[in-house]
């Protein structure tokens, strides 16, 4: 119950920050987008053609890739552009709980420092699962009903995208109790995102080194971190109704996500404010 | 049980160099108005965010209404108006009330209840709707004392609480402090407004960096023994004349006169040569210090040997 009221405190914060509004904006209109783009004939009960931007396509097969082909499209712009967009929208509600004036306010309330952390962060998991899940549901929706193949595929895509994004809101929450600045924690954050991909390149890479310690150095880094290029995959594979073949770089993403949220709650629970 | 128990605490900042608080032991009871005075940077923010558990101590115990401060749950019973609280400013004051009230455990109808009753005795019951961003700062001030009460605590800690409120507004406060304390609530004050705190504590502390200097009931440091305030209307060499008669002392300050008497007796004698000498007096008034005085001169007692 005092669980719930942090939630929704850091969900209200969350709204008076235009980046979401913009986000809801851009999901809107991509579903209108699909819905008067993607035209269909149906003739006696059966689909006689699809056509989309005019062009008219016929046989079955073809449908199942085009919704596919749309689907992970919508599936990898929400994971890059809308992990960005939701990193950043979210990057100063830790900072902002910090600040002196406003986190004694809570201390003093009958809550403990792990309900406040927890709160925050599980605030901005549901702010973010809200705006990733409109887009997923009503697109999901409309070329569902406008092809008439169901992709749950897509729905699970939804579900790996805040999980990715949770992994990576744990890592700027534990940047942003360190040093309680939004920007710095940003940064860092993005980095790890567009550097750790890198990393599965690592063989290339030791090729180029003397010493095998980098070797270990690096391959613990891969292992450590999210891994946010195979999740990448992961997901596209769900979308397509492909077998994934490993759960490995979910798994130990969201062990990431526990281990710095439990180490985070440590240095939070010491902190003097 | 005491309201609020401390023994030995001590905050050390910067490595040692700086010490918030020294071997601070207090203990305050319940049912009373307890000021703590010192000057800017004695370590009185430090006290309160301690027995709050908003930093942890460097050494000591303590512990608020039986429980040791380690205990988030007492705070059930804690109401805490912080130096510098600010509310974010999107939020209207009814709902700054609402998020507060519910993490201190209130549900439902009862908390809107509540929460308009303390808009309605802060004053803020028209501005309900409005965002935080508007109001002034003694309205924020108003606002942070009505989230303090919110969940009706036993004891409250209030950091300079009529901070940047007008005169009318000071002693509203002042009636509602004193209307809580009849009620048993136990109030814990931090205030640089010593004409206030003298009016409503009922004991104070001060403390210099980080050190306690003195703590007692308000009225035994301020009551002076034997001396009054004499006024009167003219014959001023009559009256210096009795006295020195009299072997009275007499001082003048502020236009006044002071007098030192051995007992009552004497005081009544030198009233009676002063009226068979045809003198007008116009007062004789118990002479009690300010606080205000009686803070300065501790002050300047211990200056020096601080840290
Ligand atoms: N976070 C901090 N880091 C370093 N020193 C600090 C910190 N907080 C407080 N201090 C120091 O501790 C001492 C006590 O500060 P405190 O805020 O308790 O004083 P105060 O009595 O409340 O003063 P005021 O009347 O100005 O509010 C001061 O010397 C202050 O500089
Ligand atoms: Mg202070």
């Amino acid at each position: 119950m005092k669980l719930w009221s942090i939630i929704l405190l850091t969900f209200r914060e969350s709204l008076a920050k235009k980046t979401f509004m913009a986000f809801l904006g851009i999901s809107t209109f991509i579903c209108l987008l699909l819905i008067f783009a993607l035209n269909l004939d149906i003739v006696n009960g059966m689909q006689s053609s699809v056509s989309l931007f005019g062009q008219d396509i016929e046989s079955a097969a073809e449908i199942t890739k085009i919704l596919f082909g749309i689907e992970s499209g919508i599936a990898i712009l929400l994971f890059s552009g809308g992990i960005f967009m939701s990193l950043f929208a979210t990057s100063s509600l830790v900072p902002s709980l910090l600040q002196e004036g406003y986190i004694d306010i809570f201390i003093s309330k009958p809550v403990s420092r792990l309900d406040i952390l927890l709160g925050r962060y599980l605030g901005a998991i549901v702010i973010v699962a809200l705006n990733i899940f409109y887009l997923v549901i009503f697109s999901g929706a409309i070329l569902s009903i406008k092809t008439g193949i169901w992709n749950w595929g897509y729905l699970w895509a939804g579900v790996i995208i805040v999980l990715t994004f949770g992994a990576l809101f744990a890592l700027m929450t534990f940047l942003s109790v360190l040093s309680r600045s939004g920007p710095l924690s940003l940064m860092i954050t993005y980095l790890v995102l567009f550097f750790s991909p890198m990393l599965l390149a690592r063989d290339e890479i030791y090729a180029l080194l003397s010493s095998p310690v980098y070797g270990y150095f690096f391959d613990g880094l891969y292992y450590f971190l999210p891994k946010t290029a195979e999740l990448g995959v992961i997901l596209q594979k769900l979308v397509s109704n492909q077998p994934v073949e490993s759960w490995m770089p979910l798994w130990s993403s969201m062990l990431f996500a526990v281990f710095m949220l439990a180490v985070t709650a440590y240095i939070f629970q010491k902190k003097n404010f | 049980m005491f309201a609020i128990e401390t023994q030995h605490l001590s905050k050390f900042y910067s490595r040692g160099k700086v010490k918030a608080l020294q071997n601070f032991s207090l203990t305050v009871e319940q049912g009373k108005i307890f000021g703590l005075l010192g000057p800017n940077g004695a370590g009185k923010t430090t006290f309160i965010k301690i027995v709050l558990g908003i930093i942890h101590p460097n050494g000591g115990k303590a512990s608020i209404l039986g429980k040791p401060i380690t205990d988030y749950k007492v705070h059930r019973h804690i109401g805490y108006l912080s130096e510098k609280h600010h509310f974010p400013g999107f939020l209207t004051a009814g709902r700054v009330l609402y998020y507060f009230g519910k993490m201190s455990g209130l549900t439902g109808s009862a908390l809107e209840k509540r929460m308009d009753e303390l808009l309605e005795l802060v004053k803020l019951s028209d501005w309900k709707n409005h965002k935080v961003r508007e109001f002034s700062k003694g309205m924020q001030q108003r606002l942070g004392l009505a989230h303090a009460l919110i969940n009706d605590p036993k004891l409250i800690f209030l950091d300079e609480p009529t901070d940047g409120i007008d005169p009318v507004g000071r002693r509203e406060i002042r009636d509602l402090l004193q209307l809580l304390r009849d009620q048993g609530k136990t109030i814990f004050l931090n205030s640089h407004l010593l004409s206030e705190v003298e009016r409503i504590s009922d004991e104070i502390a001060i403390l210099k960096d980080g050190r306690l200097l003195k703590k007692g009931p308000v009225h035994e440091f301020l009551a002076v023994d034997r001396q009054y305030q004499l006024k009167i209307a003219q014959e001023k060499n009559t009256l210096e004349a009795i006295c020195q008669k009299m072997s009275v002392t007499l001082s003048q300050t502020d236009g006044a006169f002071m007098i030192s008497v051995k007992n009552d007796e004497q005081l009544n004698e030198l009233i009676d040569r002063l009226r068979s000498s045809k003198v007008l007096i116009r007062a004789i008034v118990p002479y009690k210090i300010s606080l205000e005085d009686f803070f300065i001169d501790v002050i300047e007692e211990n200056e020096g040997d601080g840290q």
